[in-house]
C-alpha cells in the first residue's frame, strides 16, 4: 500500500507539489494525469525515493521513506519497477545486459538471470533486438526496453512515467495490455500520462493533478 | 553475482584503457624504484654481515720475544673458539710488506738504524661473527699474556658502515612511504576517472535496487588488479635489469669478493602483496568521496 500524508516538495522557490494526501491500495490500478509541470514526474519519484520531500511523509507498505537507512531503500528499489520518461537506458550495455542488470544486483543465479531476461523480452516484442544496442532502436523499442527492465523482477509496485509517450497507437494498446497482465498478478500500477486516449480507453482510478495539487480523484 | 563483479571490472579497464595504461606506467615505475632500494639494501644487509662473520684481528708482538713466550701465544691463539690462525708475520716479512706498499717511497726506510716493525699473529675469526665472537673481551685476555704489545681487531669500521646502513635504511622508509603515497595517489585518481566515466550507469544501478557495495566492489578489483599489475611487472623489470648487469660479483675495502643476489622469494611477495593493497586503498579513497553523495 502507497500512503502519503500532507506531503510537499519544492524546488528552490517552485512549489512541485502541495498537500499532497493519497491512499493507493495494493493491487490498485491507478493513473495520474495533468498538464506538464503538474507534477506527476515528482509523485512518482517521491514514492520511489528518488526525492526527498519538503514536508510529509510517504508510507510504502507501512515503512516510512523519511526515515529509512540507505541500505533498506536499496531493498525496497527491487520490489518496485520505475519506467522512466528519458528511459535511462544504458548505452554500452546491450537490451539484454539493459534488462538483466536488474535481476544481477539482486544476486540471482545467472542461469536464472538469462531464462527470466529472454522471457520478459519476448513478452515486449523485443526478442529478436536483444543484442542491440539502445542507441540502434526506435524510440518506441528503447521505451520497451524500459518497460521490460520495470517488470523483469516481478515488482509489487510498478511506476511507469509516460510510458506510451513514444508509442504509436497499436503499440500504446499492447504496453497498456502488458500492464494490465502485471495487474492481474497483483502488483501496483501507477501510470502517469497526459494521453487522452488513453485515460478514456479506460475505467480506472484516475487522479489529476494541477499545480502541484490534486484537483480531482476518481476513487 | 562473482561473474558480474570480473566483467564489470574488465570492461572497466578496457573502457578506459589509456588512462589505465598511463597509471600503471607510473605505478611501475614507483614499485620499480623501491624495489631497487630493497635490492641495493639487501645485499648490503649482507655483505655487512658476512664481513661481520670474518672478524680478523692482528696481534703483535713484543721485540726480542723468546720462542717458548711466542709457542705460548700460538697455544693461547688455538684454544679460542672459531679463532684461526691466517698467517704469521715475522719482523722481517712486515718490513717487507710495507716496501710494497710505499713503493717508490719506501727509501726513507734504508735510512733506518733497525726495524722497528712488529711480528704479528693474523687471526680470523669465523662464522659466528660479532654475535659470537667478543672482540673486547678477547683483546684484553691477549694484552695481557707476556711477550704481547697490542692488539687491534676489524669491527670497529664495521660499527661506522651498521651506522650507515641505519641512515640508509631510515632514507629507504622515506622515500618508500613517499612512493606508497605517489601509487595510492595515482589509484585513487584513475579509479575516480573511471567512475566519472560510468556516472550515468551508477545511478542507473542505483535506481534499479543496487546496494552501495554491488556498485563499489568492481571499483575495488580493479584498482587491487592494477596494483598487483604493477608489481608484476616491476618485479619483471628488476629481474631484467638484474640479469643484463655485467657483473654479479662486489668486491670492496680488497675485502672478499661478494655475491650480488636478487631479492628472495618473500621480499618478491611483498612487492606484489603491497601493489594489491595499495590499489586497494586507493580505490577505497576514490570511491569514498564519490559516493559519499
Amino acid at each position: 500500500m502507497i500512503q502519503l500524508f500532507d506531503l510537499s516538495k519544492k524546488f528552490g522557490p517552485n512549489v512541485a507539489l502541495n498537500d499532497i494526501r493519497l491512499r493507493i491500495r495494493q493491487g490498485e490500478f491507478v493513473f495520474v494525469t495533468g498538464p506538464s509541470g503538474a507534477g506527476k514526474t515528482t509523485l512518482l519519484r517521491l514514492i520511489f525515493g528518488a526525492e526527498k520531500p519538503a514536508s510529509g511523509y510517504i508510507l510504502i507498505n507501512a515503512v516510512n521513506l523519511n526515515r529509512i537507512s540507505r541500505p533498506k531503500l536499496d531493498l525496497l528499489r527491487r520490489k518496485i519497477g520505475f519506467v522512466f520518461q528519458d528511459f535511462k537506458l544504458l548505452p554500452r550495455k546491450t537490451v539484454f545486459e539493459n534488462v538483466a542488470i536488474a535481476l544481477e544486483v539482486i544476486g540471482l543465479r545467472p542461469k536464472f538471470v538469462r531464462k527470466k531476461t529472454h522471457q520478459t523480452l519476448r513478452l515486449v516484442g523485443l526478442a529478436e533486438k536483444e543484442n542491440s544496442y539502445p542507441l540502434s532502436l526506435s524510440g518506441g523499442e528503447q521505451q520497451r526496453v524500459a518497460i521490460a527492465r520495470a517488470i523483469v523482477k516481478d515488482p509489487l509496485i510498478l511506476l511507469a512515467d509516460e510510458p506510451t509517450g513514444n508509442l504509436d497507437p497499436q503499440l500504446t494498446m499492447e504496453i497498456m495490455e502488458l500492464f494490465k497482465s502485471i495487474h492481474r498478478k497483483g502488483t501496483t500500477v501507477v501510470v502517469a500520462t497526459h494521453s487522452q486516449e488513453l485515460l478514456e480507453a479506460t475505467d480506472c482510478r484516475t487522479i489529476v493533478l494541477n499545480r502541484g495539487k490534486i484537483s480531482e480523484d476518481t476513487s | 553475482m562473482r561473474s558480474y563483479f570480473i566483467r564489470q571490472t574488465f570492461m572497466n579497464i578496457r573502457k578506459n584503457l589509456s588512462v589505465h595504461i598511463l597509471s600503471l606506467g607510473t605505478i611501475v615505475a614507483s614499485l620499480l624504484i623501491l624495489g631497487a632500494f630493497l635490492l641495493l639494501f639487501g645485499n648490503l644487509n649482507n655483505w655487512l654481515q658476512r664481513w661481520g662473520t670474518a672478524l680478523s684481528m692482528s696481534i703483535y708482538l713484543k721485540d726480542g720475544i723468546s720462542e717458548y713466550r711466542r709457542d705460548k701465544v700460538y697455544s693461547f691463539i688455538r684454544g679460542l673458539p672459531e679463532a684461526e690462525i691466517k698467517r704469521f708475520i715475522s719482523k722481517e716479512e712486515a718490513l717487507k710488506d710495507l716496501r710494497a706498499a710505499l713503493g717508490d717511497d719506501a727509501g726513507f726506510l734504508n735510512r733506518l738504524g733497525r726495524n722497528p716493525l712488529p711480528a704479528s699473529y693474523e687471526v680470523v675469526f669465523e662464522s659466528k661473527g660479532t654475535h659470537g665472537v667478543e672482540p673486547e673481551k678477547i683483546k684484553g685476555e691477549l694484552e695481557k699474556l707476556d711477550g704481547v704489545e697490542e692488539v687491534q681487531y676489524s669491527n670497529e669500521w664495521l660499527n661506522k658502515i651498521e651506522g650507515f646502513l641505519n641512515v640508509v635504511r631510515l632514507i629507504g622508509f622515506i622515500i618508500g612511504g613517499l612512493l606508497c603515497l605517489c601509487v595510492v595517489f595515482i589509484v585513487t585518481n584513475t579509479i575516480k576517472l573511471t567512475i566519472y566515466s560510468r556516472k550515468d550507469e551508477i545511478e542507473i544501478l542505483k535506481l534499479v535496487g543496487a546496494t552501495d557495495w554491488f556498485v563499489k566492489t568492481p571499483f575495488l578489483i580493479e584498482g587491487m588488479i592494477e596494483g598487483i599489475s604493477g608489481g608484476v611487472l616491476a618485479v619483471l623489470m628488476l629481474f631484467s635489469g638484474y640479469l643484463i648487469l655485467p657483473t654479479k660479483g662486489v668486491s670492496l675495502f680488497g675485502l672478499t669478493p661478494l655475491d650480488f643476489v636478487f631479492l628472495p622469494a618473500g621480499y618478491l611477495v611483498l612487492i606484489l602483496i603491497l601493489g594489491a593493497v595499495l590499489g586497494v586503498i586507493g580505490s577505497f579513497i576514490a570511491i569514498g568521496r564519490f559516493f559519499a553523495v
